[in-house]
């Protein structure tokens, strides 16, 4: 049994998919692409199909992933995409499949770009400035505080046509994944910046050991 | 393009798309309003002849589920100088934004608003979302009488069940289409596109549709009263209108290949699978049901159409789940040929079967293990009445004889719930009959425990209750509407009756079903009142929490109009109805005699054994069934 992982984007009005919605989108999509994809036994049998770190709500990405299994010995991963790449709805558009070579436990940063408009400057410099930002963090058992800072002590950003943007970096891990809209929703809410001109975009993803999940 | 007015709204596609980029933001489930589902159709616009836009007066959610989209999306949309879009109903806080933001109700392909199309096409598929179809041409900042309306506007069209009586909304619509839309929409389109290209006015395009088979111009029609309220007559005032307008039927199913790439939605719809339609009509002739009576005569689709197009659909989607729809699948005369080829492939395709609307009476054995192979779920069954006597009265043959038969047979095979769905203030109705669905399901909780098998299991019965409104074109249509403390005392006592932990009673009573028997049966008076119950803001009538029905009695009141004069009063079986220029097929005096039979409890054969003259057949132009074959 071989283990696929699929690459895609999740952009434009795709960005509205939920993660229940996803599953069902991709479950469907691959059913169409007619791929030899494993289903799970028992009663109910489905496609197995697990996905890592989803995206929040409205934010877009360039590295979404999922696994697949398959009993085939050596996919051609080309015909592979040939057959997926049709079958995919509007927004999400295929990267990538190959065999997945890291366990997805393995997954612990990514990297966001995060574009806002450009009268956001003065809002970026006063957070730089900022010693602490105490913001609250939903999980499970409750809420948690947490500074901002620790995890993101200053950005530097460029400003270009009407628009502030800038990469950060965060932890995506089992143990702690930070929701960049943590970083926007403060923004917004200190400094007026309107929530539809804040975008954010998931860039790449990474394993405990730094390197590239893959 | 419209051009001689002033849209109060105007934005072309481009700038309604940006403009939800701050919507969107605001809503949930945005996904509703986004469009780009695998299936949906895009073309480009500045090629297209005709656009229309096909609306559903309810949510995304509901109007995704509904099959007479499909078909019509896909049949419209295979004309490549057509484009066939969608729209509907924004929930409550999208409707606040858009408002807001001055955004116009648009279509979810190109995100155009609708007042830019050439045809609007609304779905009546029940009565409580004539507001939101107000709401909806308000929101694209479209005039709501089709008198305020000139060419420059859509043409607004109405289609499905409720058409068979929408006197209520006749001021509104351009166009009524009574019955099957496969033909008469893409005869209406291609009118339109003529009509366009000879540049007639609204006048000489309404002119050029009357002729088409099924197509109502309301406003080709004066009603006049009598003093007492009741109708007169029903009159055509002009020469293109004929004197009824007869329904416009497939006389053969095989002829339309069935939708084969449903829009496949993202977020869940209410049905969310795919369904092939196996037959249309019913055999049955339940005297309470509209849809048994207004979708005759029966024709069934052939085993192999039906199982080739489902495995495209199936296809095509992506879909894992299957169901065949129609208003009494098990009905179909090569319903286990069908079954067979189902299952030829089904297995090997990861799609699992399902039957929605299996009946008591012909229940097998071989029926229940062909679609439990893959999921076995509830049985309900549809008894309707408590008593045979009842039963009788609204000929549903059921017997309990066939009750418990079918429940022993799916006992054995492992069911352990059974839902048992039941109507109340039915014409003849007693307190014997109310305590008759208590004991039915009684009879069934015991039928479990007599069985000798799986006791540690226990059975869960479930009695569903539903409130009887009378519709029109039905052999019920003449009586009056039980009132809500009537049904209120029968639910007590029926709660009274039920002595045991197995069973549940759902039941439902609300002013809703009043509502819904005053338009069913309503004239055209009733336009304003429907105008001024949306001006005092009125729209998701369907959803309870949005139903005030003071907010409706108010809107009589202020029109001068009794609502019980239309759904508490007997109509005379000679009466004018408000329908009666519109002809389903069933015949007035077929309907009297039935209501007849009916107080006189005596049943009536289904259509494949016996016919019995409801006039139907005249739509095919010969007899429904050949009888020296045998059928049944
Ligand atoms: S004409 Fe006869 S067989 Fe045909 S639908 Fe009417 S009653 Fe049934």
């Amino acid at each position: 049994m071989n283990t696929v992982r699929i690459w895609f984007e999740k952009r434009g009005e795709a960005a509205y998919i939920s993660l229940l919605d996803l599953q069902r989108v991709m479950h469907r999509a691959l059913k169409r692409s007619g791929l030899p994809v494993w289903y799970t036994k028992g009663f109910n049998p489905h496609i197995y199909l697990a996905f890592s770190c989803p995206l929040a709500l409205g934010q877009e990405s360039l590295c979404e992933s999922c696994e697949v299994k398959t009993e085939e010995e050596s996919p051609n991963y080309d015909a592979w995409a040939e057959a997926l790449r049709p079958a995919l709805p509007e927004g999400l558009r295929l990267v990538s499949i190959g065999p997945a070579v890291m366990k997805m436990g393995r997954i612990q940063a990514a990297d966001y770009t995060i574009t806002l408009p450009a009268d956001a400057a003065q809002a970026l410099d006063a957070y730089n400035a900022q010693q602490s930002v105490l913001v609250e963090k939903k999980t499970k058992s409750g809420k948690k505080q947490l500074d901002l800072k620790q995890y993101i002590p200053s950005v530097s950003y460029t400003v270009k046509e009407n628009q502030a943007s800038f990469a950060i970096r965060l932890p995506a891990g089992d143990a702690l994944n930070l929701n960049p809209a943590l970083l926007v929703g403060y923004l917004q809410e200190q400094y007026g910046l309107p929530a539809w001109q804040c975008h954010i975009l998931r860039t790449r993803i990474y394993a405990e050991d730094g390197r590239e999940f893959r | 393009m419209p051009t001689n007015r002033e849209d109060p709204r105007t934005m072309n596609a481009a700038e309604v798309q940006q403009a939800l980029k701050q919507v969107l933001m605001e809503v949930q489930k945005p996904a509703r309003y986004t469009g780009g589902e695998f299936n949906s159709v895009i073309k480009d616009a500045d090629k297209m002849d005709v656009r229309f836009a096909f609306c559903f007066p309810d949510t995304y959610e509901i109007g995704m589920s509904f099959l007479g989209e499909k078909i019509l999306y896909e049949l419209l949309n295979r004309h490549e100088n057509w484009w066939c879009e969608r729209a509907f109903m924004p929930w409550t806080d999208m409707k606040a934004q858009m408002e807001a933001h001055n955004v116009p109700l648009y279509t979810l392909e190109s995100k155009t608003p609708l007042s830019q199309f050439d045809i609007i096409g609304f779905t009546l598929e029940y009565e409580l979302c004539y507001t939101n179809i107000l709401a909806m041409l308000r929101l694209s900042g479209i005039p709501l009488r089709a008198e305020d309306r000139d060419e420059s506007w859509p043409l607004i069209i109405a289609g499905g069940p409720c058409v068979c009586n929408a006197e209520p909304m006749a001021d509104f619509f351009d166009v009524m289409q009574l019955g099957e839309g496969e033909q008469m929409l893409q005869d209406i389109c291609a009118a339109v596109e003529e009509g366009k290209k000879q540049g007639l006015n609204k006048q000489q395009l309404l002119e050029k549709l009357a002729g088409i088979p099924g197509v109502y111009i309301p406003s080709f029609y004066d009603v006049t009263y009598l003093p007492d309220g009741r109708i007169d007559s029903v009159r055509p005032n002009n020469p293109h209108a004929p004197e009824k307008i007869t329904k416009a039927i497939v006389k053969d199913l095989d002829t339309f290949v069935p939708p084969e790439n449903f829009i496949v939605p993202m977020i869940g719809a209410v049905q969310d699978r795919a369904c092939v339609e196996v037959l249309r009509g019913c055999v049955r002739g339940c005297r309470f049901c509209q849809a048994g009576q207004i979708y005759r005569p029966f024709r069934e689709r052939s085993p192999k159409l039906i199982s080739d197009s489902a495995r495209a659909l199936c296809r095509n989607t992506g879909y894992d789940e299957l169901s065949l729809t129609s208003l009494s699948t098990s009905d179909h005369s090569q319903l286990e040929e069908v079954l067979d080829r189902l299952n030829a492939w089904a297995e090997a395709d990861h799609v699992s079967l399902s039957l929605p609307s299996l009946r008591v009476d012909n229940f097998s054995q071989s029926l229940v293990e062909k679609t439990t192979k893959v999921r076995k779920s509830g049985l309900t069954f549809a008894a309707e009445a408590g008593t045979q006597r009842l039963r009788d009265v609204i000929n549903k043959n059921v017997t309990w004889e066939q009750i418990e038969r079918t429940c022993t047979i799916a006992f054995r095979e492992g069911y352990t719930s059974v839902k048992l769905y039941f109507m109340m203030g039915l014409p003849t109705e007693t307190l014997e009959d109310i305590k008759g669905i208590a004991d039915t399901a009684q009879k069934v909780v015991d039928l479990y425990y007599s069985l000798d098998h799986a006791k540690g299991k226990g059975v869960q019965v479930t009695i569903s209750v539903a409130c009887f409104v009378p519709k029109p074109d039905t052999p019920f249509q003449f009586c009056a509407q039980d009132r809500r403390e009537t049904l209120r005392e029968k639910q007590k006592y029926l709660l009274s009756c039920v002595h045991s932990r197995k069973i549940k009673v759902n039941y439902h009573d609300s002013a809703t079903s009043v509502l819904e028997g005053v338009f069913a049966k309503g004239d055209r008076r009733l336009g304003r009142v429907i105008e001024m119950a949306f001006e005092n803001g009125a729209f998701f009538d369907t959803w309870e929490e949005y139903f005030d029905y003071d907010r409706w009695l108010a809107a009589f009141q202020a029109c001068g109009i009794d609502p019980d004069f239309y759904n508490y009063r007997e109509i005379a079986l000679d009466e004018v109805t408000p329908w009666a220029h519109l002809d389903v097929g069933v015949s007035q005096a077929f309907l009297a005699r039935e209501y007849q039979k009916a107080l006189r409890a005596e049943t009536t054969q289904p259509c494949n054994r016996q016919c019995s003259g409801c006039g139907a057949n005249k739509l095919l132009g010969g007899p429904c069934f050949e009888y020296s074959k045998d059928l049944v």
